[in-house]
């Protein structure tokens, strides 16, 4: 709140003395926003919906991604799936907080992660943890053109609490949005077991219809009760700097990943 | 290909957390009737602000260190510290090289690190430990044993930091990071101990006629939607949303006495509440 601290020693900057919570302040810091790593692909691989399928989901799509290896880079986060189901039960039994459900729900998507880099080895993938992912992502990128990480972020248990309930807010597909957003990547793609976003619940509603391009205020306008992804990736691509699209594919179907990774328009593809 | 058993599960809630989409509307909802546990609620959260403190040295940064190490015996303390100058000089530069926001976050970060170690270096004959996000297990040896610990406000989001509604600057700082550590472990208090008296209706060092308000609601400060605000904007809006933080209380740390003061529950400075009591 307040701008001059004539008791404080300062370091020149345009920043000096400024009130970081002044939204003139705030307004004047927007600015062009450079890709870090432009040309990698984020891929996400569902825990409920391909991880707890074992090998006859999991094997084909590693394949594909193998397959992809030599056009295209990917980062690939994956998500936790049953065994967080199981653990957000007893833990909301116990009445831990939303904080302490994140931190045990991301050793279930690091499991899955680490099984997945243990099936790409030998073609260089490896798996890596959050400060890993800060320091050497680009060096894995350029010697196998490509690497696993934990698609939950690192939030633990500085989560945020959830508008409604005690769930954590943040998943994976929360995680791996904000990869690709903070590296600028070409594209963000969802592997799931649904061929994208439909207008109901296409489990539960045979009436329910693809929709294949939405908007991401169009999508919130129309306030669905499920969602194949977090919430919070819509109100994240709402502030997109660079990741201004999301991409949700069936990862259940052979050629899916590969046509995405070509731009091709397949599944569901959300925009800013 | 993979099944849990019902008596691993809690009744109801269980077989929905199995069988939902936990993007499921009604889902989320079931859980908000689930119970509440505190892991520390004999724990205050006390952060010591980065421009406003650590930036003055040891004229503003001794007598807070007398003040916490004469509470060692009485209180138990997580004493979190903000970023400052240095987080500004180096947000101009990165936001100037084209840098996103989450790179922001990892550079303010270690800005509010160093303000923690020369705190746990102030601190330390003391017995008082530096604790990095990783070693936060370790926190209840440390409390039982010598009453605080020191570690840096920014919550370890790293580049995963969401952007903000506007401009580059991480929204979610060391306010928040306290905050949240406040929340998750249900601490008795939060305590911010900044260079001021508290809230004002304006900036008192700008504007003679502003007056200085000792309590109000969260929710009556949001619907205000002031331009400048004595805390991050997140930390009012996970206030809204909190199940354990009831109020936050902001008091000048260059007046000897009013950190104490507001450990032993007295209303000095300026408190926000929640109206209604937490969730």
């Amino acid at each position: 709140m307040s701008l001059d601290r004539p008791g404080a020693q300062h370091v020149q900057s345009r920043l000096m003395r400024e009130s970081l919570v002044d939204k003139n302040l705030l307004a004047r810091t927007e600015s062009q926003v450079s890709a870090i790593l432009p040309d990698a692909n984020v891929i996400q691989i569902g825990g409920r919906s391909i991880m707890d399928r074992g090998r006859s989901a999991l094997l084909p799509l590693l394949d594909e991604i193998v397959a992809n290896q030599p056009q295209h880079q990917m980062i690939i986060g994956v998500g936790a799936g049953v065994r967080s189901r199981h653990i957000f039960s007893i833990g909301l039994d116990l009445g831990l907080p939303t904080g302490a459900l994140a931190a045990l729900s991301a050793k279930d998507s690091a499991q899955n992660a680490y099984m997945v880099s243990c099936l790409l080895a030998k073609h260089g993938f490896v798996y890596l943890e959050a400060p890993f992912v800060v320091q050497l992502l680009p060096a894995m990128l350029a010697a196998a053109r490509g690497a696993v990480f934990n698609g939950i972020p690192p939030y633990s248990l500085w989560e945020h609490p959830p508008s409604v309930g005690k769930l954590p807010p943040h998943g994976s597909d929360a995680g791996s949005y904000l990869i690709g957003e903070v590296f600028g990547a070409r594209s963000i793609i969802f592997l799931k077991d649904v061929d994208g976003l439909y207008t109901a619940d296409p489990k539960t509603d045979s009436h329910a219809e693809l929709i294949p391009d939405i908007r991401v205020e169009e999508l919130l306008r129309r306030k669905l009760p499920t969602l194949p992804i977090e919430p919070s990736v819509l109100e994240l691509l709402t502030r997109a700097k660079l990741a201004r699209s999301v991409r949700i594919v069936n990862g259940l179907v052979p050629g899916n990943l590969s046509r995405a990774l070509a731009g091709e328009s397949v599944g569901t593809v959300i925009r800013e | 290909m993979t099944e849990i058993d019902d008596h691993t599960l809690i009744p109801g809630l269980g077989r929905q957390l199995l069988d939902s989409s936990l993007n499921d509307a009604a889902l989320m909802q079931l859980t908000e009737a689930t119970p509440d546990y505190t892991i520390l609620p004999w724990v205050n959260v006390v952060k010591i602000g980065g421009q406003s403190i650590m930036d003055r040295g040891r004229t503003a940064v001794y007598p807070l260190v007398e003040e916490i190490v004469a509470n060692l015996g009485r209180h138990k303390m997580i004493l979190g510290t903000g970023a400052g100058t240095r987080a500004r000089h180096i947000y101009s530069l990165a936001i100037d090289l084209g840098l996103p926001t989450g790179v922001l976050t990892v550079l303010g970060t270690a800005v509010a690190w160093q303000n923690a170690q020369m705190l746990h270096y102030l601190l330390a004959r003391h017995g008082i430990p530096f604790v990095e996000p990783e070693g936060f297990g370790t926190l209840p040896h440390y409390l039982m044993a010598w009453n605080a610990v020191v570690c840096q406000g920014m919550p370890p989001y790293k580049l995963w930091e969401p952007n903000p509604v506007k401009g580059r600057i991480p929204p979610q700082r060391t306010d928040t990071g306290c905050f949240l550590i406040a929340e998750v472990f249900g601490a008795r208090k939060m305590i911010y101990v900044k260079d001021e008296d508290g809230l004002y209706t304006a900036d008192p060092k700008k504007d003679p006629g502003s007056n200085y308000i000792p309590r109000i609601s969260v929710q009556e400060l949001l619907a205000r939607d002031l331009d400048d605000l004595i805390v991050e904007r997140a930390v009012l809006e996970f206030m809204v949303r909190a199940r354990h933080i009831r109020e936050i209380q902001f008091v000048n740390g260059l007046k000897p006495g009013q950190l104490t003061a507001a450990l032993d529950g007295e209303p000095v400075g300026t408190i926000i509440y929640q109206d209604g009591g937490a969730k």
